[in-house]
């Protein structure tokens, strides 16, 4: 259970590792109805000009959720209020992708704390990146 | 400059049929995202989670779909443009049994110059509300082309 005492700023969320696997990323896909090939297929997905298959936008969203929230754990209260991402770089399955969280603000008025998000692969590039903002009980 | 038509702005295209969440779609949802979580599943955990009952994880709220003819309104934008990130705001959980309804508008239109030339991005917000015309979410899905 995390606190609104004990996020402070400067504070740090994993790195935590993630291997996504096609299969994964097609799960995914197909569960949102977004089966285009670059989801899908690696054949398909270089048609598009793509070095093969790439995690949906939304993928990589949720993963950041569940990163923040896994950070908060099932109890205590806190919920997560907004999330806003940028995609930088396609995010392609069958690598082992990093994920990372900096507490940048927290404000004790309204008992929120503001994270910064991303995603990296292995060669530390990050691919995506976001805010996140948390509120903890009042 | 991207050349649009003003009155495109906050101009409402389109609010989609009511979806029913189902208990199945959730649980698909949260086995796709590798979510383990017990306050998606376990109706104890839930309890003493932050809604206190069964909910979706929070992302579930971008997975309902708005229609991508809007580009056919912004001629210059080509058919479709690239994802290029979201902006969301989680008001309420989405339960099991909700039925969920989009509106959908261009949020805005604006122009970006970066190392590799002009970038035009759309902004579409959706709101999604549920079957007690509550807001769930506000979601502004941020859309890139090359003119």
């Amino acid at each position: 259970m995390r606190t609104f005492a004990d996020a402070k700023i400067g504070d740090t969320l994993g790195p935590l590792e993630v291997f996504i696997s096609k299969d994964q990323c097609r799960r995914y896909a197909r569960s949102g109805g977004m089966d285009a090939p670059r989801f899908t297929d690696d054949e398909g997905a270089r048609k598009e000009g793509l070095p093969g298959m790439i995690l949906p936008g939304n993928m990589s969203l949720g993963l950041l959720c569940k990163f923040v929230t896994d950070w908060l754990g099932p109890e205590g209260g806190a919920k997560l209020q907004r999330i806003g991402t940028t995609y930088r770089v396609p995010v392609q399955p069958d690598h082992t992708i990093t994920f990372h969280g900096f507490i940048t603000h927290a404000t004790p008025e309204d008992r929120t704390v503001e994270i910064d998000v991303w995603i990296e692969n292995e060669d530390a590039e990050r691919l995506v990146t976001g805010t996140a903002t948390v509120q903890f009980p009042k | 400059m991207v050349d649009f038509d003003p009155s495109l702005i906050n101009h409402i295209f389109e609010e989609t049929d009511p979806v029913k969440v189902s208990a199945e779609d959730i649980e698909k949802f949260c086995e796709a995202l590798g979510e383990s979580n017990p306050i998606y599943n376990d109706e104890q955990a839930a309890k003493k989670g932050p809604y206190g009952e069964l909910v979706a994880p929070p992302s579930f709220a971008v997975s309902f779909r708005n229609g991508r003819h809007f580009f056919e309104h912004i001629p210059r934008f080509g058919q479709r443009g690239f994802d290029a990130g979201k902006d969301v705001e989680f008001v309420r959980p989405v339960r099991a049994g909700d039925e969920i309804t989009l509106t959908s508008y261009v949020k805005e239109i604006y122009e970006k110059t970066g190392r590799s030339g002009s970038m035009v991005f759309v902004v579409i917000r959706s709101t999604l509300r549920n079957q007690n015309r509550e807001v769930v979410a506000h979601v502004d899905h941020r859309f890139m082309n090359r003119p």
